[in-house]
């Protein structure tokens, strides 16, 4: 017995060191093959987080790890080069046909290895720091954007552009949102902006913080909102909204996908019924397009402005007529727009299918 | 009477490791892209008598890049947290007691929160960026393992109930610590809470590996030695020293072993769950309390466990991934469960 | 006892004499707290005697009398404030644990085990001082280790698990531990305590056979008198730190003295093998 026992011992651990030495053998003449069969050139460009990120020319292949950036890619017609992004991205909706490679939290690395891209998008707001590394690990780029206001989701869409290689379409992107906001001043000129507290989620209530794009696009679209605060995400409490009053309240789109029942709702709930605005049915519900940072923000803007600054509007369109009976058409069509959305009629309810409630 | 030989540890080991190398080949071929075996079988046969010049691609780039990888990861870390958690059994006279029960993981949790507040303030190559959490990480439980340890003397050495009550003290100061920046910092933390959950899926370098290999290896080893002493350890300290052991030098060498161990798995994996507790009662349960068998057999089980409850994680909402800690949470609590009620039954 | 040479030598005992003076405790004192600053408690004052092989000691007295402390001084456990304890010539605190388990052997009143073991496993932890410290247990500890138990009377025991078994053989199982050590000298603190009277009888009994056989130098903390009387080769008194007397119970149990020690009336009658025997006198007289 004790011999039979030493034999078979003998024969396990010459068989593993037989399998781990093939194993060796065959890594080791791994190790020289490249990534890719062509050697392509490189371009280094500064992505917005501060770091030199190489990047592969021309960029064929890109993989997008966040809703906003995905938006961006179709606004600037690069669809299809998009070869995969996260299940979250929903917008337009050809994109929930991409392959899917996992949340924005924590992507399947796997998944996007596979999809050879020459490119990956993060934001800095949104994926991790960890997903970036572990993909440089592997030989892959990523480009980091980190807007924090309007302004820089143009100038930032801009720079992706010109980093995938269509310039011309990010420049003409940006002079549309520039044109759009301008606009969007000169009827909000005279009237005074409107105190309002954007609700992230009712329960805890939180809200944006000042240095969020949110904050900037609430005051764009005439609004200020009524929480100061240096967090991104701060917890506010009702009693301070009952003291501060604010004239209206915002909500995005996909947390209350039926809006009139939430506000119904929101004055049953203890406390709410304190705040004038639920009250007066001061509620203003604006598209899920506000919590990404993409050119399609512009549209939450202007809707939200129409439902804060009625007068605004009607005053303006009114003009509008006049100065446009009294002159002689000559239409001048301009390019089809990238942007050719943003001129329709604002929506209000998309449904939009309930993705994560920070997916921005 | 049949009192351990080493041929019989050696055949316990051989078959937990005949265990381990299936769990590996389950974890190579399954996950969010398929891989078939048999292709991989016959490529590698193929090169290894130069009929190709190399495995395809896409292969390479899958197993040998990010899976092995991380199932040598999965390995390390399982194996550490067992060492880890059958040390502080001995150690505290605790069944309840796991890696994490004198705070470690509170306090590489701090140290990575701190790192992460602070790396965009530093300018550091890539490199070292990278580096910068699993530091953190290990240098906050470093600290805490010193400042538990200050406070865990009477008399001027380690004393068991002493050393706990000082350890739980302290994980959860640093723990309300945590709690509070994770709620006032502004920066992008919703990360870190995946990484406390414990995770494996983040790459490291090549160098890391070696650190953790030679690391593990070291305080392994340092523990083994004290393996029969921990076994008279466990039939009271008094009797341990009259029947020869040094108690204080093997509290002391045990403990900061088996801090060191866990220090190292939560700073490249967060905090997994109920490795570190279940695995040595399980196999406490089928090869018995000596240590000299319950310390490599542990070792080789959390691996096992590990390597195992990853590749769950990454399979079953592919391509989206769980968090391992919450597999082993959902397999380990009413394991757990069972086995209380069978010690007490 | 085999005499394979693989059975360990003990460096401490060059030469297994019968009649050379093994134990010598020498003016040893202690005290909890040795601070000049504060007035120093003394648990115990200068105590001094000597044992021989094959000899069983008693150290007899009340409660809080100093007992506990002095078997620990002379276990290694604490070290003397002042004067020395010296085994076979060489100072006992100076050892290392493991060279002190080599030779002596305390016997625990109870074990507490953690996890559960057999109790073969259990007498085998006596065998970790002798040898590396890591080792996997030889053929000879194994030996050594059922020879242990025969010598108790637990040879049937072996495979049981040591919570699964009553209290007087536990008991047995511990010595036998101790016996494993084979050691030069076996201490016990109260060891009648938790049992009845056949069993303290069998213990003492076991006592005094193995001291005669296998020439251990036997030292009893107890309380009982009469269990003291019978057994003991030498009693040492104690009371309230301090050690009254030393020597054979012949010359030790005397009324009064026992009396006032002990703060209880009582008689001494001495019995037919000459050792005296205590009757307490219980109520009002």
């Amino acid at each position: 017995m004790k011999e039979f026992s030493r034999k078979r011992l003998r024969t396990i651990i010459a068989a593993a060191i037989a399998v781990l030495f093939s194993c060796a053998a065959v890594a080791r003449a791994q190790s020289a093959s490249p990534l890719s069969p062509t050697s392509p050139t490189y371009r280094e460009v500064t992505d917005e987080t501060g770091r030199t990120v190489r990047i592969p020319q021309p960029v064929n292949r890109i993989v997008s790890l966040a809703p906003s950036l995905t938006e961006t890619v179709y606004a600037l017609g690069l669809q299809d080069h998009l070869v995969g992004d996260t299940e979250y991205c929903d917008y337009p909706p050809e994109a929930q046909k991409k392959t899917k490679v996992g949340d924005t939290i924590n992507p399947s690395l796997e998944q996007i290895a596979v999809l050879h891209p020459d490119l990956v998008l993060v934001t800095k707001g949104l994926n991790r720091l960890e997903t970036v590394h572990g993909l440089e690990n592997i030989g892959i780029s990523s480009y980091a954007t980190d807007p924090h206001t309007v302004n820089e989701i143009a100038s930032s869409s801009k720079k992706l552009a010109d980093v995938l290689g269509a310039p011309d379409a990010g420049a003409s992107i940006a002079i549309e949102m520039e044109h759009h906001l301008a606009d969007l001043q000169q009827h909000l000129a005279s009237s005074p902006p409107k105190r309002v507290l954007f609700v992230v989620w009712h329960q805890p209530l939180i809200s944006v913080g000042k240095h969020t794009f949110i904050a900037d696009a609430l005051r764009l679209a005439g609004a200020v909102s009524i929480v100061d605060s240096d967090q991104d995400w701060p917890h506010v409490s009702l009693e301070e909204v009952a003291r501060l009053q604010p004239d209206f309240l915002v909500f995005a789109s996909t947390h209350s996908d039926t809006a009139p029942a939430t506000v119904e709702m929101l004055a049953t709930l203890p406390g709410w019924n304190i705040v004038d605005a639920v009250n007066n049915h001061h509620i203003a519900v604006i598209s899920d397009a506000v919590n990404r940072p993409a050119p399609r923000i512009i549209s939450a803007i202007e809707d939200l402005a129409r439902q804060l600054h009625p007068d605004a509007f009607v005053k303006k369109l009114e003009k509008e007529k006049d100065r446009n009976e009294k002159a002689t058409p000559v239409p001048v069509q301009p390019p089809p727009s990238p942007l050719a959305f943003l001129s329709s009629a604002p929506q209000h309810n998309e449904a939009i299918p309930g993705g994560c409630a920070c997916a921005r | 009477m049949r009192p351990l030989t080493l041929r019989r540890l050696l055949l316990q080991c051989t078959v937990l490791l005949a265990i381990l190398f299936g769990v590996v080949i389950v974890a190579i071929k399954f996950g969010a892209v398929p891989v078939s075996l048999y292709a991989l079988g016959r490529d590698m046969w193929g090169v290894l008598f130069h009929q190709r010049s190399g495995i395809s691609t896409d292969y390479v780039l899958i197993i040998q890049n990010i899976r092995l990888p991380r199932i040598l990861l999965g390995i390390i870390v399982g194996a550490s947290l067992s060492v880890a958690g059958t040390s502080f059994q001995a150690l505290l006279r605790n069944p309840l007691a796991d890696p994490y029960v004198l705070g470690v993981s509170s306090g590489a949790g701090l140290g990575a929160i701190l790192a992460l507040i602070a790396e965009p303030h530093l300018n550091l190559s890539p490199m070292l960026a990278a580096l910068l959490t699993p530091l953190g990480a290990f240098i906050g439980a470093a600290a805490t393992i010193t400042a538990v340890y200050f406070l865990g003397r009477r008399d001027g050495q380690i004393d068991g109930n002493t050393l706990l009550l000082g350890g739980v003290i302290t994980g959860s100061f640093i723990s309300a610590i945590i709690m509070f920046l994770m709620s006032t910092l502004s920066g992008n933390l919703r990360g870190l809470s995946f990484w406390l959950m414990g995770e494996l899926s983040t790459p490291l370098q090549k160098s890391i590996y070696w650190f953790l290999g030679i690391g593990f290896f070291a305080a392994a080893g340092a523990i083994y030695t004290t393996a029969s002493d921990l076994n008279l350890l466990l039939a009271g300290e008094k009797e341990a020293m009259h029947l020869g052991v040094d108690v204080p030098r093997v509290r002391l060498v045990v403990y900061i072993a088996a801090s060191f161990l866990t220090g190292l798995a939560v700073s490249v994996s967060g905090a997994i769950g109920y490795v570190g507790l279940i695995v040595p009662h399980v196999m406490r349960l089928i090869f018995g309390s000596d240590h000299r068998t319950l310390l490599p057999t542990a070792a080789l089980g959390g691996a096992i466990a590990v390597v195992f409850a990853d590749t769950l994680a990454r399979t079953v909402v592919a391509p989206s991934e769980l968090a391992v800690g919450a597999v082993t949470a959902v397999v380990g609590a009413p394991l757990f469960i069972y086995l209380l009620r069978r010690r007490l039954a | 006892m085999s005499s394979s040479s693989a059975l360990a030598r003990n460096p401490i005992d060059p030469v297994r004499a019968s009649t050379d003076v093994r134990l010598s405790v020498e003016q040893v004192s202690y005290a909890h707290s040795a601070n000049p600053s504060q007035a120093p408690l003394f648990t115990l004052e200068a105590t001094s005697f000597q044992a021989k092989p094959g000899e069983i000691v008693a150290i007899l007295g009340p409660n809080a009398s100093g007992k506990s402390t002095l078997l620990k001084l002379i276990s290694g456990a604490l070290a003397p404030l002042s004067g020395r304890i010296l085994l076979n010539g060489f100072v006992v605190h100076s050892f290392t644990p493991r060279t002190r388990a080599q030779a002596i052997a305390v016997v625990q009143q109870e074990s507490t085990l953690l996890f559960p073991a057999r109790a073969w496993e259990f007498v085998l932890q006596g065998r970790h001082a002798h040898g590396r410290s890591l080792r996997f247990e030889s053929d000879d500890d194994v030996l050594i280790a059922k020879n242990a138990l025969a010598q108790v009377g637990a040879a049937d025991l072996s495979d049981r698990w040591m919570d699964k078994i009553s209290g007087g053989e536990k008991q047995r199982v511990i010595l036998a531990r101790a016996l494993a050590q084979q050691p030069l000298l076996l201490l016990l603190d109260e060891p009648t305590l938790h049992l009845d009277i056949a069993a303290q009888i069998g213990l003492l009994d076991s006592l005094r056979r193995l001291a005669a056989e296998n020439r251990y130098t036997v030292v009893v903390v107890t309380h009982e008198l009469n269990l003291a009387a019978e057994y003991a080769d030498q009693v040492v008194l104690m009371q309230r730190g301090r050690c009254l007397r030393v020597g054979p119970p012949a010359s030790i149990y005397q009324r009064e003295l026992l009396e006032q020690v002990f703060q209880t009336p009582l008689t001494v009658e001495f019995g037919s093998n000459g050792r005296p025997r205590v009757n307490v006198l219980s109520g009002t007289q």
